[in-house]
């Protein structure tokens, strides 16, 4: 594996540094990015809905979807119809993403592929129905479903918590690290639900933030 | 303690989403009993993955499928991607999860929720509920024998596939217990017959590529599976 990864990079330092004798515009490999950037890119659009972050996905694997369409569905149209229908799965689902059981790309294939079967049976047999993730789920736990709204704090965002000022460090805690609800914070602070609500909205405002200036 | 599984080329075919969805249906719902499966489904979509993403495409990326790619990220950015957040979620429709026949109840594989729209039908013991999986030749079925039924002996034109859901039944080579799947070419007789009771999915009369993938559907079937 090490191996083969070693190569990957060797192909494409080759190709680059190709790219740059023949004086060609290229867009070089900035899109390729490490699973762990993957991961993180992941998780803060499952839980911040970033659209900076949605892009960086897009860039990584937008060609990589539309090349794989072009093998499988023939068609051009179609190839650029299964980016657009795979990434926009990648955005409604992502919260059905969870880095324990697969690596994001391994997720991405999958929602690939079964928006992909789905569309070959369009196609073949003029079928309008869609199978695929009943075929093959997303790798979601099991309790996802119905669990939609719940908000994950990746590794990540943790270290950021504690450059928080403190009042909105102490409810952001409260919520998604002592499961509290908002009111009984509001009963325990001696404050109004109101004042929890607000330094939340200015806590996760604040960590989204963080977050981009760290790594936009 | 299942014996029979798909071939690895099954599941592999499987993975690459080129199978047909009577296929499919087959091999998701065996995975979903049988952990072994389970498992090398789950290392195959990450190998298939790596064959798939892994190669650099975005340096031979021609201009124009650049500038289309750039055009829908731009449009998904402005108007789309808050589109989809404003837009309440669609309702999970949770299908079938059980089937009742013959006044017994059973559960029903993940892959089949969205498949069961038929009704039952049958004379005495066998009763059969079609599925609508469009292919032109392959019939994918649920079939459930009553005790003490059998099925009289028979050939096939092309292969049959038998996934045994619930129960049990024998036939001249084996028992067969829940999760076993058996894949039988046209040279095969047999004449199933059960003791309590049994729920199989099956498909019959399948073409070629029932086995082989759309791919490869010039290749003969040589091999038998067991």
């Amino acid at each position: 594996m090490e191996n083969f990864q070693s190569q990957t990079a060797q192909n494409r330092y080759d190709k680059a540094r190709l790219a740059k004798d023949n004086g060609a515009i290229q867009l070089s490999n900035k899109n390729e990015l490490d699973a762990e950037q993957l991961a993180e890119l992941m998780l803060k659009v499952a839980n911040l809905r970033c659209k900076v972050s949605f892009a960086k996905l897009f860039n990584h694997f937008g060609p990589k979807i539309n090349a794989f369409g072009n093998q499988r569905l023939h068609q051009q149209g179609l190839a650029m119809d299964l980016v657009q229908e795979t990434m926009t799965r990648v955005w409604t689902k992502a919260h059905l993403y969870s880095e324990d059981k697969a690596a994001v790309s391994t997720w991405v294939f999958t929602v690939m592929r079964n928006q992909c079967f789905d569309m070959l049976r369009k196609v073949q047999h003029n079928k309008e129905d869609s199978f695929g993730d009943d075929i093959w789920p997303l790798f979601e736990s099991d309790d996802a479903e119905s669990n939609e709204d719940d908000f994950k704090l990746s590794g990540t965002l943790l270290r950021h918590v504690d450059e928080l000022p403190p009042l909105q460090r102490q409810i952001v805690q409260g919520i998604y690290m002592q499961e509290m609800t908002q009111q009984e914070l509001a009963d325990k602070l001696d404050i109004p639900i109101g004042t929890v609500k607000s330094r939340l909205r200015l806590g996760l405002e604040k960590l989204k933030g963080f977050m981009e200036k760290h790594y936009d | 303690m299942i014996k029979y599984h798909p071939q690895q080329e099954l599941l592999s075919l499987h993975i690459k989403g080129e199978l047909p969805l009577s296929m499919s249906l087959a091999i998701s719902a065996h995975a979903e009993m049988c952990s072994i499966c389970q498992q090398k489904l789950n290392a195959l979509t990450e190998s298939e993955t790596v064959n798939v993403f892994d190669n650099d495409v975005e340096s031979n990326i021609s201009v124009d499928i650049d500038s289309q790619m750039s055009t829908l990220l731009a449009q998904m950015m402005q108007n789309t991607l808050d589109d989809l957040d404003a837009k309440p979620a669609e309702a999970y429709i949770e299908g079938v999860t059980e089937v009742t026949v013959k006044d017994q109840s059973y559960p029903l594989p993940r892959a089949f929720r969205h498949q069961i729209k038929a009704q039952w039908q049958g004379i005495g013991k066998v009763s059969r509920l079609r599925l609508d999986t469009g292919e032109e030749h392959a019939r994918a079925s649920l079939l459930h024998i009553a005790p003490q039924g059998e099925i009289p002996e028979h050939t096939h034109k092309g292969s049959e596939l038998t996934l045994l859901l619930a129960g049990e039944f024998s036939d001249e080579y084996n028992t067969y217990k829940p999760g076993d799947f058996m894949l039988l070419d046209e040279n095969h007789q047999h004449s199933p017959k059960t003791m309590t009771g049994c729920l199989c999915y099956t498909i019959v009369d399948a073409p070629l590529y029932f086995t082989k993938g759309f791919s490869k559907l010039l290749n003969p079937i040589g091999e038998l599976i067991y």
